[in-house]
C-alpha cells in the first residue's frame, strides 16, 4: 500500500572512495568558499586524521583559518558556540568537520550561529526554524554509524539544563559528504560493532516505521544488506577497506533512510537505557534490536519476511511468519558473532543495567519521542516484555 | 484566501476549543503533566494564543505575546484547523514547513498520543458551539 503522502530530499552531494579525504578539493570550488574552519576531536587528531587533510587543502590553495579539536563525546552548547565564534573571528567562509556523529552534529549546529548569529537555543532549537541556506559545510565521517553526514538533524547537549536539544531543518544538511573508508580504519573493534549495529537499527526501524516510504525503504533495504554482510569482517579485520567501505555506505544509506522515516521502539528503549543506566547508544541498540523486532512481529510479519534474505536467512518458500522469525534469529546470530569477536554485550545485564531499573526504563521508553513512529503502540506495560527478554 | 475570514472568527473557534480541551480531564491531565507553555502563532488570519500547562489548571490566553513560552508553534489557521480534525501529520507538516516549531520538539511529539481524543472532539465542538459552518476540512 502506498503512503498518502511523503517527500524525499537530499541536497548533500555524496562522494565515496578510498583516499578521497585527501583528494576532494576540486569539489570545494562549487561551494564558493576558499576559507574553512576545521572541527574535530582529540581522538581523531591523535590518530593523525586531521593534519593531513588540512595540509592537503592548503597545498591546493584553500585556507584553514583555524581548528577546534575539543568536541566532547556529547557535543555541547558551549562547544557549538565556541566553534561559531572562532570560525567568525578567523574569517572563515565555511566549515569542515572531520569526525563521528558528535563532531558532525556540532558543526551542523554551529553553522546556525556562524551564518546568522543569534542564540543557538532561543533562535534555532526546534524544527524548520531557518528561512535560507547556511554557509558551506563539508563533512568527512570517521565512523560508520550515525549517518549524520546526510541527515537533517543534530542533537546537542545543553549542560546548563542537563537536557538534549534537537535541531531539525533541511538547511542543516551538509553540502558535501566525503565517504573515505581509510578514515574509519583506526576505529576500535567494539566501536565498529556498536556503531554498525546502530546503523543497522536505523535501517530496520526506518523500513517498518509508520512513516516509511518507498524511497526510505529502498535505501533501508540496501543498508541492511551492506551492513549485515560486512560488519563482522569490519570488526574482525579493521584494515579491510572493502568491508569498511561497505559499512560506511550502509550507514550513510541508513542515515538517509531514517532521516526521512524516523526510528521506533528499539530507539525508544535504547534512549531510556542510555538515560537510566548510561549504556552507550550503539551498544543499547545492538542488544535491543532483535527484541524490538520481536515486539513488532505481528505488525511487521510481511516486512520482516521480505528482509529475511538480506539478513542472510534462507527463507525461500517459508510462510511469512516463519521467514520473519528467521530474520530476527539472524540478527541474534549476528550479535552473538560480534560478541565472540569483540565482546559486544548482548544482554542488558552485561551492559550495566540492573533488573530493578527495568520499570523506569519502560516508562521512559513509552514517553520517548520515537515511540510514536513505531508500528505497534509502545506502552510501559507491554514494552517490559522485550526489556525483560533483553535483560 | 483561507477558510477563516478574519481574526475574530478564528480566535473564537480556536480559543473556545482550547478551553474545552482544558476542561476535558482525559486530555488535560496529560497536558498538565508535560508542564509545557506553548505559544501558537497563527497567520491568515493572525491570532496568538498561549496554552499554559505549567499551572494547576490549563490556562488559555489569547493575544499573549509576552509569556515565556517553552515551545512556539507557527502555522496558518487552515493548517491548525486541519490538524484538529486529525488530518495533519505533524512531522510531515514540519518537514514541509507547513508548521514551524521552536523549542523541544520531542516534548511536543510525546503529546501526540495524548491529544488523539481531540480529533473527534473538534468537529463535535464546531457543531455544538455555533461554528458548524467551519465543520469542513
Amino acid at each position: 500500500m502506498l503512503p498518502e503522502f511523503y517527500q524525499f530530499q537530499l541536497s548533500t552531494k555524496v562522494l565515496y572512495g578510498p583516499g578521497l579525504a585527501l583528494d576532494f578539493s576540486h569539489e570545494l570550488h562549487e561551494l564558493g568558499a576558499s576559507r574553512y574552519f576545521l572541527i574535530s576531536d582529540q581522538v581523531i587528531q591523535a590518530c593523525g586524521l586531521v593534519d593531513g587533510i588540512a595540509e592537503r587543502l592548503q597545498e591546493e590553495g584553500f585556507t584553514i583559518t583555524g581548528k577546534y579539536l575539543d568536541v566532547p563525546q556529547d557535543a555541547s552548547v558551549t562547544c557549538v558556540e565556541a566553534i561559531a565564534a572562532q570560525a567568525s573571528q578567523t574569517g572563515a567562509q565555511g566549515l569542515l568537520a572531520v569526525g563521528g556523529g558528535s563532531v558532525i552534529d556540532a558543526a551542523k549546529a554551529a553553522n546556525f550561529i556562524f551564518t546568522n548569529g543569534g542564540s543557538l537555543i532561543a533562535d534555532y532549537s526546534g524544527a524548520a526554524t531557518l528561512a535560507k541556506r547556511l554557509k558551506p559545510l563539508v563533512v568527512i565521517p570517521t565512523t560508520a554509524g550515525t549517518g549524520s553526514e546526510c541527515t537533517l538533524a543534530a542533537v546537542i547537549y545543553d549542560q546548563e539544563n542537563n537536557t538534549k536539544l534537537s535541531f531539525s531543518d533541511k538547511f542543516l544538511l551538509p553540502d558535501l559528504a566525503v565517504l573515505d573508508p581509510q578514515m574509519t580504519v583506526t576505529m576500535p573493534s567494539l566501536l565498529t560493532a556498536a556503531t554498525g549495529m546502530d546503523a543497522l537499527t536505523h535501517a530496520v526501524e526506518a523500513y517498518v516505521g509508520v512513516d516509511a516510504s518507498p524511497h526510505s525503504q529502498a535505501l533501508g533495504q540496501l543498508a541492511i544488506a551492506y551492513i549485515t554482510r560486512n560488519i563482522a569482517q569490519a570488526v574482525e579485520n579493521g584494515g579491510d577497506l572493502t568491508a569498511r567501505g561497505a559499512m560506511l555506505i550502509g550507514a550513510n544509506l541508513a542515515g538517509i533512510s531514517f532521516s526521512h522515516s524516523m526510528v521506533g521502539c528499539v530507539h525508544s528503549m535504547a534512549h531510556a537505557v542510555g538515560a537510566v543506566a548510561r549504556v552507550p547508544h550503539g551498544i543499547a541498540n545492538a542488544i535491543l534490536l532483535p527484541h524490538g523486532m520481536a515486539y513488532n512481529l505481528e505488525e511487521c510479519q510481511e516486512a520482516y519476511a521480505g528482509l529475511a534474505p538480506l539478513f542472510g536467512a534462507d527463507a525461500n518458500g517459508r510462510h511469512a511468519g516463519d521467514a520473519a522469525r528467521m530474520a530476527i534469529e539472524s540478527v541474534k546470530k549476528l550479535t552473538a558473532e560480534l560478541n565472540r569477536i569483540c565482546a559486544l554485550p548482548i544482554r542488558l545485564r552485561d551492559a550495566g543495567v540492573e533488573k530493578d531499573m527495568l520499570p523506569l526504563i519502560a516508562r521512559k521508553a513509552e514517553e520517548d519521542g520515537t515511540a510514536i513512529y513505531n508500528p505497534r503502540p509502545v506502552t510501559a506495560e507491554e514494552i517490559m516484555v522485550p526489556l525483560q527478554n533483553a535483560f | 484566501m483561507g477558510l477563516f475570514a478574519n481574526s475574530e472568527d478564528f480566535e473564537k473557534v480556536i480559543v473556545g476549543f482550547f478551553n474545552l480541551v482544558a476542561e476535558t480531564p482525559e486530555v488535560a491531565d496529560k497536558l498538565l503533566a508535560s508542564k509545557l507553555v506553548i505559544r501558537f502563532n497563527y497567520h491568515d488570519p493572525e491570532v496568538v494564543v498561549v496554552v499554559d500547562c505549567s499551572q494547576e489548571k490549563i490556562q488559555v490566553r489569547s493575544g499573549d505575546k509576552e509569556a515565556q513560552a517553552i515551545v512556539e508553534m507557527s502555522m496558518s489557521a487552515d493548517i491548525a484547523h486541519k490538524f484538529w480534525f486529525g488530518k495533519v501529520n505533524l512531522t510531515m507538516a514540519l518537514a514541509r514547513r507547513q508548521m514551524i516549531a521552536k523549542g523541544p520538539v520531542p516534548k511536543i511529539l510525546k503529546l501526540l498520543p495524548a491529544i488523539r481524543p481531540t480529533y473527534t472532539m473538534y468537529p463535535r465542538y464546531l457543531d455544538t458551539s455555533g461554528h458548524s459552518n467551519y465543520n469542513v476540512h
